[in-house]
């Protein structure tokens, strides 16, 4: 696959006695939507982590835009070019919303002040919230609040997004404004890996869907297979009955 | 019975919030007033009986000075010595994670007094024992080893830098570790570097975190500082000690040279406390 931007090959990771991964292996191709499903605990995150080495390997390879993550020499300069958006923001408390979206910019790409304050500006535009810029994260709301992370995530011009759970800790009604942008960038043809279980966003917007369970990928299928009927696995089926109901 | 119910919680709620913000005091610290109290005392004995407490006040001042001047100094080492023993300690390298923790967890065990008399009475000899051994091979440093003089000020700043060092590490290490994972990951996954998160994202929150106990150090150094008057450095201890040998007026020396000290330590608490406030950030 020469268009493959993320190769995972047969990883596996374990936390002590915990087996997180086990022979896990993927592709995931330019402008692709891939969501990952699963009950919790069954490694979903875990992978993710791994594609931006928050979490090392202990065997396989995980090649991310041609570079072998565990061979990389500058795992930053990756890094750099993987957006990351977390369950729980992980904004930067002691900066403003637009403070939070240059810091990287300018440190990491040593981009002018100015440059990196427009751009700051013509994201939290996109994310829907300009008028934030000079908000700290504790008086924006939740949905707000992950709104501005993933604007500091797209302020790196990444190749790639990967989004852990990003609106399991938002109100019903935040929820929607999250996944309103992430559509938008999926539509944009941004790369996308997604750990969501947003039926909605998944059907609107995922090209392919895994399904994981006990630190293996049961199923792969695609939106119009994600229904009780079409699906192989019975621990799927089981798992679709109770996020579908 | 609903009115006058209605009524009787108003005339509840009036007065106790009026209570809780008088006008007086709204936003002024009450700590300043005693501060106020220890200077007017200090005045008072001065200008009505300036024998002796005149004559002991301007003796004692160039020790005020010696005493501010260690400890302003010390204060800058200990701050350096504390953020790399506390990022030694956090680190994941075992050679500087052990090296860290041994530093600290030796010089907590041994009295600040003890290791002030190590420095400026024994580290000579060591010096001078390792510069005869030298001798052979490099005589030039050798020289300068057996010949070294140990200037007490210099020893003072030294051994309260090196234990104060180790008391700071650990409310930097405390500290840093406050800070959730999440910022580092996040920083991290920005492509920021190590030392990057920490001087942009982790180092500059955890700094409102260690203030207060950092700024308790302070104090605590201030006080400590007194230790040095055994290195024959003339702080403020020092002179009222040379003062009272002299005039024998135990009393009027100890009871001024504790005012002294007073008036300084409440004046810095009372600093630590005001930049505590102006540096809190909404959360």
């Amino acid at each position: 696959m020469s268009d493959s931007i993320i190769q995972i090959e047969n990883v596996s990771k374990r936390f002590g006695h915990v087996v997180a991964l086990d022979n896990v292996s993927m592709n995931v191709r330019k402008g692709e939507v891939v969501v990952i499903i699963g009950p919790s605990g069954s490694g979903k995150s875990t992978l993710l982590r791994c594609i931006n080495h928050l979490e090392s390997v202990d065997s396989g390879r995980i090649v991310v835009d041609g570079i072998p993550l565990t061979e990389a020499k500058n795992i930053d300069k990756v890094r750099a070019e993987v957006g990351m958006v977390f369950q729980l923001f992980n904004l930067f408390p002691h900066l403003t919303a637009l403070q939070n979206i240059t810091l990287a910019q300018r440190v990491v790409r040593k981009r002018p002040e100015k440059q990196a304050v427009e751009l700051a500006h013509e994201l939290l535009g996109k994310v829907g919230i300009p008028e934030k810029a000079n908000a700290y994260p504790a008086q924006l709301s939740g949905g707000q609040q992950q709104r501005v992370a993933i604007a500091r995530a797209l302020a790196m011009q990444p190749k790639i997004m990967l989004f852990d759970e990003p609106t399991s800790a938002l109100d019903p009604e935040m929820i929607t404004e999250v996944l309103d942008v992430m559509l938008d960038l999926a539509r944009e043809g941004m790369t996308m890996v997604v750990v969501s279980h947003e039926m909605g966003f998944v059907r609107a917007a995922a090209t392919r869907i895994f399904f994981m369970c006990d630190a293996h990928i049961v199923e792969e299928t695609t939106p119009d297979g994600l229904s009780l009927a079409t699906c192989k696995e019975e621990r799927t089926r089981q798992f679709l009955s109770k996020i579908l109901s | 019975m609903e009115p006058s119910l209605a009524s009787r919680k108003k005339s509840i709620a009036g007065p106790s919030q009026e209570a809780q913000t008088p006008a007086l005091t709204d936003g002024v610290d009450r700590w300043w007033l005693l501060l106020l109290a220890v200077v007017v005392v200090t005045w008072l004995l001065v200008r009505t009986r300036p024998d002796p407490y005149l004559r002991i006040f301007t003796f004692l001042l160039d020790g005020v000075r010696v005493t501010l001047g260690i400890t302003v100094a010390s204060f800058v080492f200990i701050m350096i010595a504390g953020l790399l023993g506390g990022l030694g300690r956090i680190s994941k390298n075992p050679l500087v994670n052990g090296a860290a923790s041994i530093y600290v967890e030796l010089i907590r065990g041994i009295p600040l007094l003890v290791q002030l008399m190590f420095i400026y009475y024994a580290s000579p000899i060591v010096l001078r024992g390792l510069g005869q051994r030298l001798i052979g091979v490099l005589p030039s440093v050798a020289q300068w080893l057996i010949s070294v003089k140990i200037n007490p000020f210099a020893a003072a700043v030294g051994g309260l830098t090196i234990c104060y060092g180790a008391y700071m590490s650990e409310i930097v290490r405390a500290g840093i570790e406050s800070i959730s994972k999440g910022q580092s990951e996040a920083a991290r996954s920005l492509g920021m570097s190590y030392f990057q998160a920490m001087r942009h994202v982790i180092l500059p929150q955890a700094v409102r975190v260690i203030l207060p106990p950092v700024g308790n150090e302070f104090v605590a150094l201030l006080k400590d500082s007194s230790l040095v008057s055994v290195v024959a450095v003339a702080d403020m201890t020092r002179r009222g000690r040379e003062f009272m040998a002299s005039t024998f007026l135990a009393l009027e020396t100890w009871l001024m040279v504790a005012l002294l000290y007073l008036v300084m330590t409440l004046f810095f608490a009372r600093v630590v406390a005001y930049i505590e406030r102006k540096m809190q950030f909404v959360r």
